[in-house]
């Protein structure tokens, strides 16, 4: 079997309700089924991943069907994994009348906006570290619109964030080791600088997220949507905000497109529809644009995946 | 009466200078050399201020976008944090703080 074309990760964005888990899960099926080991991601808490496929998924990565693995993301525990690992670390360094004070702080950020995002974003890191062993091709389902494009743009921003903290860190550290010239003490707590290690990492891992995610050869995003008004205006905006940031766009999925001979009652939303999906490949003029049938019944397991596999094989 | 003996005068003398010698050397340093490490000491104790504050700003209920990022650096500057606070929140003017730096005031 010759294997297609494929870029390793792919994301499949869109607003809530378009389908886009379900594409997303029908993408991943496809590889799979050329013979490419794929995984697949959700973020969804509401768990529509399990749905699709129509099994249970859980928060560890579980073989679902042959080559093709799947996982489910909740941003809280991952959030919350990450606060324990910080508290443990505290015990071992910090006296305890401080803990206190820190874990009220920790409690603070716990609840801060973004909290969640970033969570998602380090999990997203971290499997996409993965590719190749064993995960040859990695679908994201990734979450809402708004909320997926500032995940995606956050390694652009902190990096130059970071690299401000890192010359002021290194600033002062320098000044403190000229005060210290005699202080041998001191002077060796700074040599190995515990913060400006943990910043430097930090923005290393960032460096990574952004290159992979620019990487037309790596990567692209893909939009899922309706044929309808709203959706249209608010992909173009997407669309222009990820180029922006130089995110390479697969395409663009028409989902539940109303086909031919559906009956009198649908006829002249299907009309609509066809107006609209003139408007999707005038405004999208440089992108593929796959439409994707309204199916007489939701797509529920993997039987019912395949029916779509097809359209989404070559994307 | 006795005279005192001569060496011991010398001595005594000899202690004084020794005395005076450390005593200047001590203004010296204490006007000039320290002063100096004074105020490297209070830029570098400025710029970490500074940092902390991009760093931990939210504690003081300035938003950071990245605050999710820095709590990992929490468990190396906890014991800076409680003073660090407190500082920032004490901290007057910067145009007061800048003029007892260089005691104006």
């Amino acid at each position: 079997m010759t294997r297609p074309a494929y870029r390793p990760f792919s994301f499949f964005g869109g607003k809530g309700g378009t389908g886009k888990t379900t594409c997303a899960a029908a993408r991943a099926l496809a590889l799979s089924e050329e013979g490419i080991k794929t995984l697949v991601v959700s973020t969804d808490p509401a768990h529509s991943l399990a749905d699709a496929f129509d099994l249970s998924i859980g928060e560890e990565i579980g073989q679902i069907a042959p080559n093709l693995w799947a996982i489910e993301i909740d941003a809280e525990t991952e959030a919350q994994k990450y606060m324990k690992g910080i508290q443990e670390k505290m015990l071992h360094i910090v006296s305890p009348v401080i803990v206190d004070e820190i874990k009220r702080q920790i409690e603070i950020a716990y609840s801060s906006p973004g909290a969640e995002e970033a969570a998602i974003f380090d999990k997203f890191i971290e499997l996409m570290e993965q590719l190749n062993s064993p995960y040859e091709a990695i679908v994201f389902d990734t979450a809402p619109t708004g909320h997926t494009l500032r995940l995606l743009t956050l390694p652009e921003i902190l990096g130059a964030w970071l690299d401000h903290l890192l010359e002021k860190r290194a600033r002062a550290v320098e000044l403190m080791s000229m005060v210290a010239k005699y202080d041998r003490e001191v002077r060796q707590k700074l040599e190995s600088d515990p913060i400006t290690d943990i910043l430097g990492k930090r923005k290393a891992k960032f460096e990574t997220a952004r290159r992979i995610l620019t990487d037309p050869a790596l990567c692209a995003f893909y939009f899922v949507l309706n044929a309808e008004k709203l959706p249209i205006l608010e992909t173009e905006r997407a669309v222009r905000l990820l180029t922006k940031y130089g995110i390479p766009i697969g395409g663009i999925l028409v989902n539940r497109v109303i086909p031919e001979g559906a009956g009198d009652f649908l006829e002249k939303h299907r009309l609509a529809q066809q107006g609209y999906l003139r408007q999707i490949r005038e405004t999208f003029a440089g992108l593929p644009v796959t439409e994707i049938p309204f199916l007489e019944t939701d797509i529920r397991g993997i039987n019912e995946l395949d029916k779509i596999t097809g359209l989404l094989k070559n994307l | 009466m006795e005279l005192p003996e001569k060496g011991n005068e010398a001595e005594k003398e000899q202690s004084v200078l020794e005395s005076l010698k450390e005593w200047v050397s001590g203004m010296l340093f204490g006007s000039f050399v320290e002063i100096g490490t004074q105020a490297i000491r209070k830029e570098a104790f400025d710029i970490n201020d500074n940092l902390m504050l991009l760093l931990f700003g939210d504690f003081l209920g300035i938003p950071n976008p990245i605050s999710y990022y820095t709590l990992e650096l929490l468990p190396y500057v906890a014991e800076e944090l409680v003073p660090w606070e407190r500082r920032m929140q004490n901290r007057k003017t910067i145009v007061a703080e800048k003029a007892g730096q260089y005691d104006f005031g």
